[in-house]
């Protein structure tokens, strides 16, 4: 039992310290190798805007919900019109960032960790190398570098269409007077509420690409090494977002405090 | 030009190589043949450095490469061209983006030069105008091909060959049998051909080496193994297993 922790604290240890590897390697590529602009663009377009509509629908339909049942808890204490400031704080702060990311990892985490495996089992990886080209420099600096773009966006998209969505459920279907229900919704929603939510959003992005190169290069073993990869790759960038979410927002409320 | 000294190299608890003592002179070509699965493919992985040995050296130059990061092997890489034994192409680039990329990689902007030696390279290949091609609608013997047109594309001063002629038909296989002799003595390129193709073995080596149980079995040249007594190599030479039908 002893051995088996200690055997599984030891396997996560490693894990972190191959992530982090992949981390410096990445940052040195990053600083002191020529960055590809063009791949990077080619992945925002691929990883960031493709994601668009997953985001904006999961934006859309979890504040359409959030605003419902808030609604019937506040209704009772005749506080109708604070529906508006409770969605949109929520959104930028929790929801908003956490669900974005647990979309795009899906979405994402899965291509890229299949997409690096299969160039890891068929020897694309070592052709690159062998061309003198550093597959961190090829593979992990442009997607991580587009999706320190695309992730932030992707959130404050997710956030608006909740928000958009809550109005439409509030105001046209509950009958909550708009005058009221936008003035909270305005003096309640700082601009901490929403710089959080791109600072989640960006680190978000960063976890989902570390995790599902990493994934990627480590492929092995055929064809079946290249279908755990993506699954694996989702697993760990989801838990991983969760994790550090809830790190973030106790950090993050020391220097953007809610309210 | 490139030399091991005692390599060795295990997978697990497989020792593939068991002590590994190469050396090939400059401009000179090494043919290098052995039993599938002897270790071949993985001897020309070490010599630019996609594999790191267990023990034992590689030296470039006269320099060794091992113990070197990454980062550092640029150099040597960009030196010493390598055909992989599965081609390797690039799967999300047509046939003309891959013979383009070592070349931009190297820093030659001007497409006009870039086409140019793309149509140059695939000319020698014997796969003329088939540039817009994507790798997936290639055949094996064409995809091999391209692979040795983007290997030769860079000029390096040193190309590994990992089985150029499998899966070619005879006359291409004369072809580029011909060609690997015409790089040696144009542009005095260095070689290091891995093969079962004995017609390419006595065609392009100056020197052979015979690996077996991860040793060299045999070195020296075709001459010296046609006139060989050694049961190990005559019986590769000929195609002996020593089976029977019945
Ligand atoms: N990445 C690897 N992981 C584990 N084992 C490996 C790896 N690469 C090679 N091997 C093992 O090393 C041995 C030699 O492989 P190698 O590919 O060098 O053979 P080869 O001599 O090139 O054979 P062939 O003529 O069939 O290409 C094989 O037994 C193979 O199983
Ligand atoms: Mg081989």
């Amino acid at each position: 039992m002893l051995t088996q922790i200690g055997r599984s604290l030891f396997l996560l240890l490693n894990y972190f310290g191959e992530l982090a590897q992949l981390v410096v390697e990445a940052l040195r590529s990053l600083f002191g190798a020529p960055v590809r602009w063009r791949l990077a663009m080619r992945q925002v377009v691929e990883m960031g805007a493709r994601s668009q509509l997953v985001v904006l629908v999961t934006g859309a339909f979890t504040g359409a919900v959030f605003a419902a049942q808030t609604f019937f808890q506040f209704h009772r204490f005749g506080m109708d019109s604070a529906v508006g400031s409770v969605v949109s704080v929520s959104l930028f702060r929790e929801l908003g960032p956490a669900l974005s990311g647990l979309m795009v990892a899906g979405r994402v985490g899965a291509s890229i960790a299949a997409e690096i495996g299969t160039m890891k089992v068929t020897e694309q990886v070592d052709a690159l190398r062998s061309l003198g080209v550093h597959p961190v420099d090829y593979l992990v600096t442009p997607r991580v570098l587009a999706m320190m773009i695309s992730m932030p966006l992707l959130v404050a998209e997710c956030c608006a269409f909740g928000i958009l969505a809550s109005y439409l459920v509030a105001v046209p279907v509950f009958g909550i007077p708009e005058a009221g229900y936008l003035k909270n919704l305005i003096n309640w929603t700082t601009g901490r509420d929403v710089i959080m939510s791109l600072i989640k959003g960006y680190f978000f992005g960063i976890v989902i690409v570390i995790v599902a190169c990493h994934q990627g290069l480590k492929a092995e073993n055929g064809a079946a090494g290249v279908g755990r990869a993506p699954t694996e790759a989702v697993v760990i960038a989801s838990l991983g977002i969760l994790g550090l979410n809830f790190i973030l927002t106790f950090a993050l409320n020391i220097f953007f405090p809610a309210g | 030009m490139i030399e091991t000294r005692d390599l060795t190299k295990s997978f697990g608890s497989k020792a593939v190589l068991c002590g590994v003592s190469l050396t090939v002179q400059e401009g000179q070509t090494l043919v290098v043949l052995g039993r599938s699965g002897c270790g071949k493919s993985v001897v020309l992985k070490h010599l630019i450095g996609l594999l790191k040995p267990d023990s034992g050296e590689v030296l470039v130059d006269g320099e060794s490469i091992t113990g070197l990061p990454e980062r550092k092997l640029t150099d040597v890489r960009r030196k010493i061209g390598m055909l992989f034994q599965s081609a390797a192409l690039f799967d999300s680039m047509s046939v003309e983006e891959n013979l383009a990329f070592p070349l931009q990689e190297q820093g030659i902007r001007d497409m006009k030069i870039i086409n140019e030696r793309i149509a140059e390279a695939l000319e020698m290949v014997d796969l003329p105008g088939e540039q817009k091609k994507a790798p997936s609608a290639l055949s094996g013997g064409m995809r091999k091909r391209v692979g040795l047109a983007r290997t030769i594309i860079g000029k390096p001063r040193c190309i590994l060959y990992d089985e150029p002629t499998t899966g070619l038909d005879p006359v291409t296989s004369d072809s580029i049998n011909h060609m690997i002799r015409r790089l040696q003595r144009r542009l005095g390129v260095t070689s290091i051909v891995v093969t079962h193709d004995m017609k390419t073995a006595f065609h392009c080596a100056d020197h052979i080496a015979f690996i077996h149980e991860g040793r060299v079995h045999f070195s020296g040249t075709p001459d010296e193994m046609r006139a060989s007594k050694d049961k190990e190599i005559t019986d590769f030479i000929e195609g002996r297993s020593g089976d029977t039908d019945t």
